[in-house]
């Protein structure tokens, strides 16, 4: 699976099912269950950035949020550093590394830049709750210093004015630099960035996401980057050489080297988000297939997910044999770990029909966000 | 400075941990701001500019607060200081029925043994502060202990508590404190006004709870569990400040329950006066012995002066909750704060 | 389990817990309406030269409340439980001897009518004028109305009922100072009775409006000028929904939710207040039997009012709790993790 040598996280066959019975279903008796995460196994190492790229809906969020510890699996384990992270919650201060050192290491930095800090709280408030929980000797003078410093070099000058602001009088993209700020300041090992420059101009989400490298460099801290959008996801694993995971429907379909998903997308999945994004590099953009790679547009519900591969629907290579099993990760021919039936040359799925499905093959659309 | 000690935490942790050693680094070269640190009575004032200073010129903008703050303290200073300078009433200080703006000595009349009404509201005050006050300080003490702790911690707790709310708010209320008050026969002003407020407490805990609910998804909560925030804090100064204007709100109005309930209960005889003056006892007079209803140019005075007073405390202690809203409104209150930077620049 | 049935076990746990409760505290009280019911006849035998018989006195007792002081506790509730469930038998009157359950089944209807016609007149009225204020933010209008409705929302219910009462009725006679129809009607589907009850009743409605008034249409005022500032507001006139469509949809829903648990209680409380009203109009509903059972501490009279206004509150709480989930998603995701 993708694994790595030492790693900081490790998530195990991580499985994550929400119940969401509605009012009527209750009355029948129905339950629903979402099943928002699948059997994911993942590595997080040191210094390392990571993008995890999928539609709305597709799990990465939940995904994100088990890997730092604030989601419980219903399925699966996550370690840090070896240690079970909610084995740790549960034995208090008996376990190996404590809870609170855990949670010390583990950081989020919200989608929504206006109800990610505290409106009642000024900025310099906000920012002084991680220095005293890390730090709980440092003087006020000191941790006021701090807080200066690290305004300043997230680009907020004069700090001594920012300092003394609520976040309303913020700008989305000083509100996010703050909650970064307030993240970094705990001195974590991860930081997940939960589509954290979706809701940015588009003009400063390349700021913020070279700003993030800058704070990854220095505070030598590894990010778990989480977009809906291929392009911010190849930009921030591309640039410094990270990795690059692609989910469909709570299934982590392919994983490898930035560069090697960006250039050589293996699986179907990749290959249409690849296909729908016009990207940052013009270097790329030639090598854009003009035939867009896709069945048809409609996402299936992940109350129900499709029987066997699950992008079997959508997939323009499916076959009979991707309806009946579902295929697990492996190498292919590059870097990348792929869960597709066409990495096998030996698989059963090169001697069985074309899958026809439901709907007209003819109904091709273009595939696209949303 | 004392860095030096700092520095050791640090090296420690580093041993453990191989990101902090980055931030070490960096807070190390970065730039100095020594220089403009500020000093602690900075800080102090600046603190006290942002919780006191700040929130009672907002307050004083808005005519709700100004007027509410106003009748408030009217009738706070009449319970405390007006009772020292108003001597008690007497027997026979005037002609009985006297009506009301005939004479400069007793210009809201007299009852029915000729005491004079002005004399005995104001003795009558300090009986209301006091089952207004124990009655507040029951009800939303009880409201927020119970309705946040439920909200925020979720699960069985949660389901215990909300099952206890639901009873004491299922129990009639009025119902039970006239049964309990006809059995007890409490006189101390402060035990009538936590009995009173027995019912009082369910309706805000439950609000409390659903808002927590909300406030507990948002993202600086989460944000703040994400580094280990002990609980009691993340309550007490990411959650609790949400609530201010529902607690600020439903205290004047635990107020304005109890206060209506006595005055009501008094009124029609249930409770006993124990020889004190009080608004509801000297309506319940007015309107058994003085015949008010029928006769209001005769006892008429005697009835609609408690009346007014009961009103009007009232109106002061709705108006302060309104203008208070406007406290709680961050945006507002950054305006009024001197050491927030202006909004001139605000980027939005 | 699923929530819903859940949620209506829960309302009838709570409903024997809250009658085992208010039978447990009239028994266990000191000076509770045994003991006092014991002193009143020792006082009386005193009193009119005789030698109490204490046997004598307590068989009485027990006769007249339905008590036996013998019987462990929890069989006693057990007996009461299973003769309210089973026969409807809430014991007797001890001031008329009629059954309580008479006396409440004729005093009913006369409270609802006034309680329920007052609540939605009152809720109605201030929903749209909250919502009128809130059109017209800033306006003189809208300061006009604050100011009205703050002076309204002071005035306690019974101070408007007994000014009410003293001019209305006793000033210029339009309205009856007591009663429930006029005295030569006969009680039917005739004309006359009916504007009799509607004449009777205008008073007591009129002052059940009072109940919170203004309190509600400012809460509403409050909750449309906040939800029309709201993002999602913004987002939908964006998307070029109509006006109507957002004023109902959007504000309109969003605004009246978080009052709409407050009806429900609402209801509850009035009937509360009932008691002190109903003194006041001289207007023999439930209210008015409580103020006399209580005076004459008429222990089983007294056992079934709190019956009756224990379910009726229970009832509005199920209801609100029911439905407030069917009306806001958020409310009933009652899965979550503990923190």
């Amino acid at each position: 699976m993708a694994r790595s040598a030492d790693p900081v996280v490790e998530l195990d066959n991580v499985q994550v099912h929400f119940n969401d019975t509605g009012f009527i279903d209750k009355l029948r008796g129905d339950e629903t269950i979402v099943h928002a995460v699948e059997d994911v196994s993942l590595d997080i190492a040191e210094n390392e950035a990571i993008a995890l790229v999928g539609e709305s809906g597709c799990g990465k969020t939940t995904l994100g949020k088990v890997a730092v510890g604030l989601q419980r699996p219903t399925g699966g384990t996550i370690r840090y550093r070896g240690q079970d992270i909610w084995e740790a919650k549960e034995n208090g201060r008996n376990s190996e590394i404590p809870y609170s050192k855990i949670r010390q290491s583990l950081q989020i930095v919200h989608q929504d830049p206006g109800s990610s800090l505290n409106p009642n709280r000024t900025v310099l408030t906000s920012l002084e709750v991680p220095l005293k929980m890390t730090q709980s000797e440092m003087g006020a003078d000191a941790r006021e210093q701090r807080i200066y410093q690290l305004l300043e070099y997230l680009g907020m000058k004069p700090p001594q004015d920012y300092a003394h602001r609520y976040p309303h009088q913020l700008s989305g993209g000083e509100q996010q630099r703050v909650a970064l700020g307030r993240a970094l300041l705990m001195s974590p090992d991860v930081i997940l960035a939960d589509e954290a420059v979706s809701a940015l101009d588009v003009s400063l989400r390349v700021e913020m996401m070279d700003l993030m490298h800058d704070l990854q460099e220095v505070f030598n801290t590894s990010f778990v980057f989480i977009s809906h959008d291929f392009a911010n996801a190849r930009y921030f694993a591309g640039k410094v050489g990270g990795k690059i995971g692609v989910m469909y429907l709570g299934e982590l379909v392919e994983f490898g080297p930035a560069e090697e998903v960006i250039r050589n997308p293996q699986h179907p999945y990749t290959k249409v988000l690849s296909w729908a994004t016009p990207t940052l590099d013009p270097d790329l953009a030639a090598e854009e297939s003009m035939d867009p790679p896709v069945r048809k547009i409609d996402i299936p519900d992940p109350v129900n997910p499709p029987s066997g591969c699950r992008f079997h629907t959508r997939c323009p290579d499916a076959r009979e044999a991707c309806a009946r099993e579902s295929p697990s990760l492996q190498r292919g021919e590059t870097d990348s770990l792929v869960s597709c039936f066409r990495m096998d040359d030996q698989h059963e799925y090169w001697n069985s029909d074309p899958f026809e499905g439901d709907d007209d093959p003819t109904e091709r659309e273009h595939a696209g966000e949303q | 400075m004392a860095d030096t000690d700092i520095d050791t935490e640090d090296d420690a942790q580093t041993v453990t941990d191989g990101g902090s050693g980055g931030a070490q680094a960096f807070f190390e070269q970065a730039g100095d701001y020594q220089a403009t640190s500020t000093s602690r009575k900075d800080r102090t004032y600046r603190k006290l500019d942002l919780y006191v200073f700040a929130p009672f010129r907002v307050a004083w903008s808005d005519w709700r607060a100004r007027v509410g703050i106003s009748i408030i303290v009217f009738f706070i200073l009449l319970g405390t200081v007006g009772v020292e300078l108003v001597e008690e009433p007497l027997m026979n200080e005037g002609a009985p029925y006297t009506t009301w703006f005939q004479t400069w000595e007793m210009p809201l009349g007299t009852d029915n043994w000729g005491q004079p009404i002005h004399k005995m509201l104001v003795h009558s005050t300090p009986a209301i502060l006091k089952m207004a006050l124990a009655g507040v300080l029951f009800a939303v003490g009880l409201a927020i202990v119970i309705g946040v702790v439920a909200g925020y911690k979720g699960g069985t707790v949660d389901y215990v508590l909300m099952t206890l709310t639901d009873i004491i708010m299922i129990i009639p209320g009025l119902p039970l404190t006239i049964v309990l008050l006809a059995i007890w026969q409490p006189r101390d002003p402060f035990v009538v006004g936590v009995v009173l407020a027995i019912d009082s407490w369910p309706s805000l805990a439950r609000m409390l709870r659903s808002q927590v609910l909300t406030i507990r998804e948002e993202e600086y909560v989460e944000a703040a569990r994400a580094m280990g925030v002990p609980t009691r804090t993340i309550v007490q100064k990411d959650i609790t400040p949400q609530l201010m204007p529902y607690i600020m709100i439903n205290a004047s109005n635990a107020a304005q329950g109890v206060i209506f309930a006595a005055v009501g209960l008094y009124f029609l005889g249930f409770l006993p006066d124990g020889g004190a003056y009080n608004w509801g006892v000297m309506m319940n007079e007015a309107y058994q012995t003085g015949g008010a209803l029928a006769n209001p140019w005769r006892g008429g005075h005697w009835l609609f002066a408690p009346m007014i007073m009961l009103t009007v405390f009232t109106m002061g202690l709705i108006l302060f909750s309104q203008g208070m809203d406007r406290v709680f409104n961050t945006k507002i209150r950054a305006r009024h704060a001197k050491t927030v930077a202006d909004d001139e620049d605000e980027l939005n | 389990m699923n929530y819903y049935l859940r949620r209506l076990w829960q309302a009838v746990f709570t409903l024997v817990v809250v009658i085992a409760l208010t039978f447990v505290l009239y028994r266990m009280m000191p000076g509770g309406p045994i003991e006092q019911m014991e002193q009143r006849m020792i006082d009386e035998a005193i009193g009119s030269g005789q030698d109490p018989d204490l046997q004598y006195i307590r068989r009485m007792v027990e006769i007249r409340t339905g008590i036996d002081p013998n019987k462990p506790m929890y069989i006693e509730f057990y007996e009461y439980m299973r003769d309210i469930i089973l026969y409807q038998d809430f014991g007797e009157s001890i001031n008329s001897g009629d059954p309580v359950f008479d006396i409440l089944f004729y005093a009913m209807p006369w409270s609802i009518f006034v309680s329920v016609y007052g609540l939605l007149i009152g809720f109605t009225a201030n929903i749209v004028l909250g919502a009128v204020m809130a059109y017209y933010e800033g306006s003189r209008f809208d300061s006009g109305s604050t100011i009205v409705a703050v002076v309204l929302n002071s005035i306690p219910y019974y101070v408007g009922a007994v000014i009410m009462l003293a001019f209305l009725s006793f000033q210029w006679e339009l309205f009856p100072t007591g009663g429930r129809y006029w005295a030569g009607t006969e009680p039917g589907f005739s004309i006359e009775f009916a504007l009799g009850v509607l004449h009777h009743g205008a008073l007591p409605i009129m002052s059940t409006i009072l109940i919170g008034f203004g309190g509600t249409a400012l809460s509403m005022r409050g909750n449309c000028i906040r939800v029309m500032g709201s993002n999602y507001l913004r987002v939908a006139r964006l998307r070029g929904l109509s006006d109507s469509r957002i004023a109902t949809r959007y504000v309109g829903r969003n605004a009246i939710l978080p009052l709409y648990t407050g009806f429900m209680i609402g209801l509850a409380g009035i009937f509360g207040s009932s008691i002190i009203m109903e003194q006041i109009f001289t207007y023999p509903g439930v209210g008015w039997y409580t103020f006399d059972a209580l005076n004459q501490r008429d222990y089983p009279l007294l056992m079934g009012i709190l019956i009756f206004f224990s379910t009726v509150t229970v009832i509005g709480v199920l209801i609100a709790d029911l439905t407030y989930g069917l009306i806001d998603p958020r409310a009933s995701s009652n899965d979550r993790e503990g923190f």
